[in-house]
């Protein structure tokens, strides 16, 4: 029993990670109703550029390739905007989706290159900390990744809610020609939402990495997959509902390798995504819906 | 004028001849490298590439091949093909291949493009039931046991883990006799990683006398592995021995580090001796032991390396095989005796004369020391242990 309680605290704790990765999934789908299937690709390039920049300025601490991730990360944002949205007809509902998943592939193997595809060093930001609690233990650095979602969601939330930036978000994605009417520049807006989820990738990229302990072209496929399960499993456009799914996910998923292994673990994963979409397709904190 | 117009014909007629002698000089051999170039492998591809590119320039340095008539030819690598460690890819990659004028593949890297590709060279040669695409294959890096055995037109040069885990478990019980327990730790999904735990590490402890507590599993993209080292520090294992790839391998052993997990050794996967893992986890690899089939130890493996390193590649186990892969070829085509010619009946007829000869070798010459070639087309290559030391791989041991 204390094994499998100490799984799922293990798994919880490493749920956070998919938490960072799933608000910005669900922050650009709240805003322009589309999903960016290269936002974890282009936040563990962010992670990388960073890496990279910070050892150019021989700044080797986690802290500072934190920041230069985080500067990475808002640029990486734009460009996406600007190549994936900005100068595709977003009319069609299917070109976006394409093209991210075009960028998604694009920012894989330009990783691929310039890495020759080997796993490199990550620092960590708590190397070796752990919690212990008589048998239990739980992973210092990993505390850090919850405290810095947490942190991102507050800091989002203000944002919607507290800041005429966010009056002009919100108002963009509700409705964008009313918008438009009242003289607010939607593309604008729809650029500085990338930003701002670029920047929060950036932070979530360099965290993952260094939760990992080393970054990799492997961790983007997998953070991709699990972002969008939490994003749906959380609701679309929740961002404490992505928090929470993350979490549970992670959870679950040590759940299952506890009973079943580890070989049919991301099975049951994706199980319990169809559950969701089926019996709760609104997410965690939505009201039930009647379905077709 | 006609005194002009007879000197430019002459001077034309001239350039004929010796273009025409430049061509029929120019003969050629060609070996198709191939394996994986993009994704998480890629590093396996360029190492091997690099290694291609200069052991042929050395073939062409020392005046080619030489072929039945007396005549040399220069070796030439064509292009370097990516399978993306794709079965079908890698399938689809030897079939151009078979429509050039190459006359034998060097590759592949994954052993999961390996299997099913040896599958279709065909079983038996002149087993007129199987048109097979008859076609040799020198491989240098898929290794997962046993493979080479699918097809007479497939061979290897890639180490044999059985002799080298059962000779490293020998060195262990009889300088290390305090340790008795093994765990091991397998990265599930990955076809070499697999065999290589189920198949070689395990019945090799077992077989020289350790008690195998049990293992932990994991796939190639996991990136948490707090469960595994839990159950490794509950096992409290002797010896951890590792069948993962540098990604993975890296993951677990930081994982072990932050719950303090120490076993008196840790024993890694033949792939893992590479500069990945150095790149990685270079303090936490610090004292794990490998068998390798290559280490920079004498005069022949140091310039093997050096010249890889010009071609911006990094020698290890799999690129040496890949290096030493051109040499065994060019020995077999001179003992073959190739006609060279460039028609679809003379390239399949060069081609099966070439896998004869390979298949009639007993010996080759390796970087370090001779390779035996078995009946199962399998190499015996010699091999050392190599530890993790300051950041780079260091021999600790050469048993042979």
């Amino acid at each position: 029993m204390f094994d499998f309680i100490q799984a799922i605290l293990d798994g919880i704790l490493f749920g956070t990670t998919y938490s960072l990765i799933g608000i910005g999934f669900t922050l650009v789908f709240g805003v322009m109703h589309k999903i960016n299937m290269a936002y974890a690709a282009a936040s563990i390039g962010a992670a990388y550029v960073g890496l990279v920049s910070a050892s150019a300025m021989k700044a080797a601490s986690a802290w500072a390739v934190f920041g230069c991730s985080l500067v990475a990360g808002g640029v990486l944002g734009f460009l996406v905007y600007l190549i994936c949205f900005h100068l595709i007809p977003l009319r069609n509902e299917n070109a976006t989706l394409m093209s991210t998943v075009g960028m998604l592939l694009l920012a894989d193997e330009l990783i691929s290159h310039a890495t020759t595809g080997a796993p490199q060093n990550y620092p960590a930001t708590l190397e070796d900390v752990m919690f212990r609690f008589g048998e239990m233990s739980i992973r210092g650095d990993l505390v850090v990744v919850f405290a810095v979602s947490v942190a991102c969601t507050a800091a989002l939330l203000l944002l919607l809610y507290r800041t005429r930036l966010g009056l002009a978000t919100r108002a963009v994605a509700q409705q964008p020609i009313a918008a438009q009417l009242c003289g607010m520049r939607v593309a604008q807006v729809n650029a500085l939402t990338f930003v701002i989820t670029g920047v929060l990738g950036g932070i979530a990229g360099a965290l993952i990495c260094s939760a990992v302990g080393s970054l990799s072209i492997l961790l983007t496929g997998p953070l991709t997959v699990k972002g969008l399960i939490v994003t749906v499993i959380g609701g679309l456009g929740s961002v404490p509902g992505a928090i929470v799914a993350g979490l549970l996910v992670g959870g679950l998923e040590n759940a299952f390798q506890h009973f079943r292994g580890v070989t049919e673990r991301d099975m049951y994963v994706m199980l319990l995504l169809f559950a969701f979409l089926i019996f709760r397709p609104g997410g965690i904190f939505a009201r039930g819906q009647g379905r077709d | 004028m006609n005194k002009i117009a007879l000197a430019v014909a002459a001077a034309f007629a001239a350039s004929l001849t010796i273009s025409g002698g430049a061509l029929a000089q120019e003969k050629t051999v060609v070996i198709a490298p191939f394996g994986v170039k993009t994704g998480v492998l890629r590093l396996f591809g360029i190492n091997s590439e690099a290694a291609v590119k200069s052991a042929v320039e050395e073939v062409n340095k020392s005046g080619g091949v030489k072929l039945a008539d007396g005549s040399k030819a220069k070796m030439v690598a064509a292009e370097y093909l990516d399978d993306r460690c794709n079965a079908e890819e890698g399938i689809a990659v030897v079939r151009r291949m078979v429509g050039s004028d190459a006359l034998i593949a060097v590759g592949p890297t994954c052993s999961n493009v390996a299997e099913p590709l040896y599958g279709i060279l065909q079983k038996k040669v002149d087993d007129a039931k199987d048109t097979g695409l008859q076609f040799p294959i020198l491989t240098d890096v898929a290794i997962k046991v046993g493979l080479a055995k699918i097809s007479e037109w497939s061979f290897r040069n890639v180490p044999n883990e059985l002799t080298m885990y059962s000779s490293l478990y020998y060195w262990l019980k009889t300088t290390r006799p305090e340790l008795k327990t093994v765990y091991g730790g397998v990265e599930e999904d990955f076809a070499h990683s697999r065999a290589s735990w189920h198949v070689v590490m395990k019945d090799r402890a077992n077989a020289n006398g350790y008690q195998v507590l049990g293992e932990s599993k994991w796939l190639l993209n996991d990136t948490n592995f707090s469960t595994q080292v839990r159950e490794i520090k509950k096992a409290n294992p002797d010896i951890l021995s590792i069948a993962a790839h540098p990604f993975t391998t890296c993951g677990l052993l930081k994982e072990m580090q932050r719950q303090g997990v120490k076993p008196k050794l840790v024993v890694g996967l033949t792939s893992t001796s590479s500069l990945e893992t150095m790149q990685a986890c270079p303090k936490q690899a610090e004292g794990m032991i490998i068998p390798s089939s290559f280490a920079p130890v004498n005069k022949e493996a140091k310039y093997a390396a050096e010249q890889t390193a010009k071609q911006k590649g990094a020698a290890d186990l799999h690129s040496m095989a890949a290096w030493e892969n051109v040499f065994i070829i060019k020995e077999a085509m001179e003992r073959a005796g190739l006609s060279g010619r460039k028609d679809a009946a003379s390239i399949q007829a060069d081609r099966r004369k070439l896998r004869d000869a390979l298949a009639a070798t007993k010996t080759t010459k390796g970087l370090l020391g001779v390779n035996k070639r078995t009946e199962d087309r399998e190499a015996d290559k010699p091999y050392v242990f190599v530890h993790g030391k300051g950041g780079a791989w260091h021999v600790l041991h050469n048993p042979l």
